[in-house]
């Protein structure tokens, strides 16, 4: 039997953003609906460890979500995706693949980011060599605290490799991600903090530590934990006859190409518009560049759509990090509030 | 002052090669080129996307731009499209028509080159023929090939070839009717002209050098380009 | 844009009817493997394949070497063309890597720059009159067989193993950068982990090894090895390869490139007698085997028939190694039947 909720606005994705402005909208006194397709919530914050700049565990963050969601007037379901929006006379109309039915004012789309799939650089070998991992896998291993190379032992030479993914026209995306610079500069700590013998490689094409304390950060991992930071993108890597990883790139500060063989390569893989982001958006024809979704106006209306009552908040619009995706949410829940309120 | 860049922009190597160089050096790290000479293929796309005609003359009067081998590993990689091989064929290509090429040793192996190759083509219809591999001039193709060279017809034929007979088969003769298009096609094209721009440069810095040059493969000037190291 | 995967990247290879382009370096050095191929095509296979007398260079090694202007390369390549399209034929299949990148290039060329492919076609017209269309596919051979590596297996008398253990022979490929790195979307498993040459290897019971330096040029280098100053350039990229693979124990290398399979041949000749120096435990160097001979050796084809005397690294322990006979009398056979004395050279 189809089932039919009515509600004032329906908030699709359970992650940073979704939360944060279920929550405040709820707190503005509106009724929430708020839907996860994973059974947990959290979204992108679950695979990681500590976030940048100041090293908040994620675990903390979860446990707020967690209380944030008991808040009077929200609804939060897990492990159900909306397949569907559109627009019904005032209303919005948006069905799940459990056969329901959400009748709403508004829609607020938090369907965030996907991390890049780094298979499809080759020329790096994931998938194939033990020793290329992803940064999310190295999230994996600093929550079990433990870092192992391509043998299975410990590493004493690490290599971090910085635009897996963004800044790339191979791989169809121009853009840069914005937070794995600071994310390696945060890897290299952690690693030294682990492994205080290890030598730490980063390779990068340009360090763009344009938050706050990034730069401050950037030098501590210099000065204080002595990490190595190249600048050049790594060209290729491969695997030795003793199942280590060799290296190819240029130290294009000293001008010369050099090789390197170390014991584990991290890719910073780059943000990429979300499954649901790309398909919400092209159903509802919103979808800007490189699959993201299209606000009505950068400078104007961010959260706004070319659609009244359909709004857009956080990673599925581009890449953010978590502080500004955050506040992303909270301009979100004033421009549906106006919007509820038919002040605009 | 020539417009290089002018010039080489209307090239469409350079309208295909040349995007915007954000100095990653990914070409470099796997450049075999750039392993064994101080040559750098990034900082090529870097000095033409100056547009500076001084910095981009100076490229074609030295050794730089005849570095690279040409194995186009640079175009796999780029993560903006650049090409830095393809540029580099461009500015060859200017060096030789503006006779800048003779200012430099590695330059002036151009003059071999279109001794050997060039002329094979035009006169056989093949850029290399067994019969041109002169064991004395390649000692490091061994011993076989030393007993293959003296008994080429011999060999190659049993084989399957057709060692320079009329018909079908490896080293055949390429029929004259063949050879004439060809000849055509130079004259055309602006392939010959290219090769009297190179002869007509190389001749002028033999005499400046004090060294003998003529048609043949022997003259003093041939053996120099073709067998002097570079001057770095 | 379309993204893929190396395992997804697939290449239409068409499946008979190939007009085929002989290649210079291959005529020359290595004239045995065209005839081969052709053998497999035509008689093995039964496909239509046409060896046309008035072919000729497509000018690569001079393009390449910068003694031939793009415009005048363009304009032979459409010549090739033409006496393709005389014929009736649609897909080209050069036999030389360098051409085949040249073509694509080529072919490239017009679709982005339509007045390059006008300017061809005047040129053409006005030296020869004549006019051409553009092959519907730019075939490699190595293509071709790899297409046909499940038929081929049927026929073969052998396998890459080693007869006395039952082991896979350990196999080094080298694909040629002018096959992969130039139009990698053309390639059969891109250009980091192309598959033509290991399909066939795996396929016919060999191991493929993946080396550091798998991907590095053999160090042809164009002008680098034509002028003789320049051969140290070529030299020290082949030896870097052979330097990344000896730890590996290759029982032989199979190459796609006319040029690098001269290079990888000669090369370790010239190390050895510059240093003493060999990449394999016996002092014999690793065997080169083209694709062709190494398709052919496994069909049974006499070794003398394939051309492997004129290798300088001995293919003989390799032939020892699959079980592969040959007699020792035939290997310096002339075409009159005589025996042409090795000795003295």
């Amino acid at each position: 039997m189809e089932k039919i909720i009515y509600t004032d606005i329906a908030v699709i994705g359970a992650g940073p953003t979704g939360i944060v402005a279920a929550y405040n909208l709820a707190r503005l006194g509106y009724k929430v609906s708020l839907f996860e397709k994973e059974e947990s919530l959290g979204g992108n914050i679950l695979k990681t460890y500590k976030l940048f700049p100041n090293f908040q565990s994620s675990n903390e963050l979860l446990q707020l979500f967690g209380e944030m969601i008991v808040v009077n007037n929200l609804s939060l379901q897990t492990g159900v995706t909306v397949t569907n929006i559109r627009k019904d006379n005032n209303h919005w109309i948006s069905t799940t693949n459990k056969g329901e039915t959400i009748v709403s004012k508004a829609v607020l789309m938090a369907t965030g980011f996907k991390p890049f799939d780094a298979h499809y650089k080759e020329e790096y070998g994931y998938g194939i060599y033990n020793g290329v991992i992803t940064s999310l896998e190295f999230e994996k291993m600093l929550k079990c605290g433990e870092i192992y190379g391509s043998n299975g032992i410990t590493p004493e030479k690490i290599a971090i490799l910085n635009c897996v993914g963004s800044r790339d026209a191979k791989v169809g995306n121009n853009y840069c991600s914005r937070v794995c610079c600071i994310n390696a500069v945060k890897f290299g700590i952690e690693i030294k903090e682990i492994l205080p013998k290890a030598e730490v490689y980063c390779f990068y094409m340009d360090l763009r530590m344009t938050g706050q304390f990034y730069e401050e950060l950037y030098r501590k991992s210099q000065q204080e934990y002595g990490v190595n930071y190249i600048r050049g993108k790594i060209s290729e890597a491969s695997q030795t006859a003793d199942n280590r990883i060799q290296l190819k790139a240029e130290d294009t500060l000293l001008r010369l190409p050099i090789k390197m063989t170390v014991d584990l390569l991290i890719l910073m893989i780059g943000i990429e518009a979300s499954e649901s982001t790309k398909e919400l958006s092209a159903q509802t024809g919103i979808m800007g560049e490189y699959g993201f979704a299209k606000s009505h106006s950068l400078l104007k209306a961010d959260n706004h759509t070319i659609h009244p009552g359909l709004f857009i908040a956080g990673t599925c619009k581009r890449p953010f990090t978590y502080p500004e995706t955050v506040a992303d949410a909270r301009a979100a829940v004033v421009e549906i509030q106006h919007y509820l309120e038919n002040k605009t | 002052m020539i417009d290089y860049f002018e010039r080489l922009s209307r090239d469409v190597r350079v309208k295909e090669g040349l995007k915007a160089c954000m100095n990653c050096g990914i070409c470099t790290a796997i450049c075999p080129a750039a392993e064994f000479f101080p040559y750098n293929p990034k900082e090529i796309c870097n000095i033409l996307q100056t547009k500076d005609n001084k910095k981009i003359e100076a490229l074609l009067k030295n050794e730089t731009i005849w570095y690279c081998g040409q194995c186009m590993s640079c175009k796999a990689r780029c993560p903006r499209e650049n090409v830095p091989g393809m540029l580099i064929s461009a500015l060859r290509k200017l060096s030789q028509e503006t006779g800048l090429f003779v200012e430099s040793s590695k330059g002036r192996q151009q003059y071999a080159i279109s001794k050997t190759i060039a002329e094979s083509i035009l006169k056989s219809g093949y850029c290399v023929h067994a019969e041109n591999v002169k064991p004395e001039l390649h000692p490091e193709q061994g011993t076989v090939w030393n007993w293959y060279y003296n008994n080429l017809e011999e060999i190659a034929d049993r084989l399957g070839a057709n060692y320079k007979k009329h018909g079908p088969g490896s080293l055949r003769l390429i029929g004259k009717k063949n050879l004439d298009e060809i000849n055509a096609i130079f004259e055309v094209t602006g392939g010959k002209k290219f090769l009297e721009t190179i002869h007509s440069y190389s001749t002028k810095k033999a005499q400046e050098m004090n060294l003998e040059i003529d048609d043949s493969l022997n003259s003093p000037y041939f053996i120099k380009t073709y067998t002097e190291d570079s001057d770095q | 844009m379309e993204r893929k995967f190396w395992k997804n990247y697939q290449k239409d290879i068409p499946d008979n009817n190939y007009y085929y382009e002989r290649s210079c370096i291959r005529q020359s050095f290595f004239p045995g493997s065209e005839t081969t191929f052709l053998r497999i095509v035509g008689d093995v296979l039964g496909k239509q394949i046409e060896d046309d007398q008035n072919l000729h260079t497509c000018t690569g090694i001079g393009y390449h070497a910068d003694v031939v202007p793009f415009e005048t390369t363009q304009t032979i390549i459409a010549r090739l063309f033409s006496l393709m399209s005389e014929k009736g034929y649609r897909n080209f299949v050069p036999s030389c890597v360098t051409s085949f990148g040249l073509l694509n290039e080529v072919v490239e060329t017009w679709k982005h720059f339509p007045e390059e492919l006008q300017q061809t076609r005047d040129f053409l017209k006005q030296a020869t009159g004549r006019e051409f269309e553009i092959p519907e596919y730019i075939t490699h051979p190595c293509d071709i067989i790899y297409k046909f590596r499940k038929e081929l297996k049927e026929k073969m008398r052998f396998q890459i193993v080693n007869q006395k253990t039952g082991e896979p022979l350990r196999v080094v490929e080298h694909i040629g950068c002018h096959y992969s790195k130039v139009f990698p979307q053309a390639v059969i498993g891109s250009a980091e982990f192309p598959q033509v040459l290991a399909g066939m290897v795996e396929e016919w019971g060999g191991q493929v090894i993946d080396y550091p330096e798998r991907r590095h040029c053999c160090g042809f280098g164009f002008r680098h090895y034509l002028i003789m100053a320049n051969r140290g350039y070529s030299i020290a990229n082949s030896r870097k390869k052979f330097e990344s693979m000896e730890p590996y124990h290759p029982d032989f290398i199979v190459t796609n490139c006319p040029g690098c399979t001269m290079f990888l041949d000669r090369w370790q000749y010239t190390i050895k007698e510059m240093e003493g120096k060999t990449y394999d435990k016996q002092g014999n160097g690793i065997p080169v085997l083209t694709y062709e001979e190494m398709t052919g050796l496994l069909l049974g084809f006499n070794p003398w028939d394939l051309g492997l005397q004129l290798h300088q690294i001995s293919a003989e322990p390799l032939l020892d190694k699959i079980g592969i006979p040959y007699d020792k009398e035939q290997k310096y056979l002339g075409k009159s039947g005589k025996i042409i004395d090795f000795k003295g050279f």
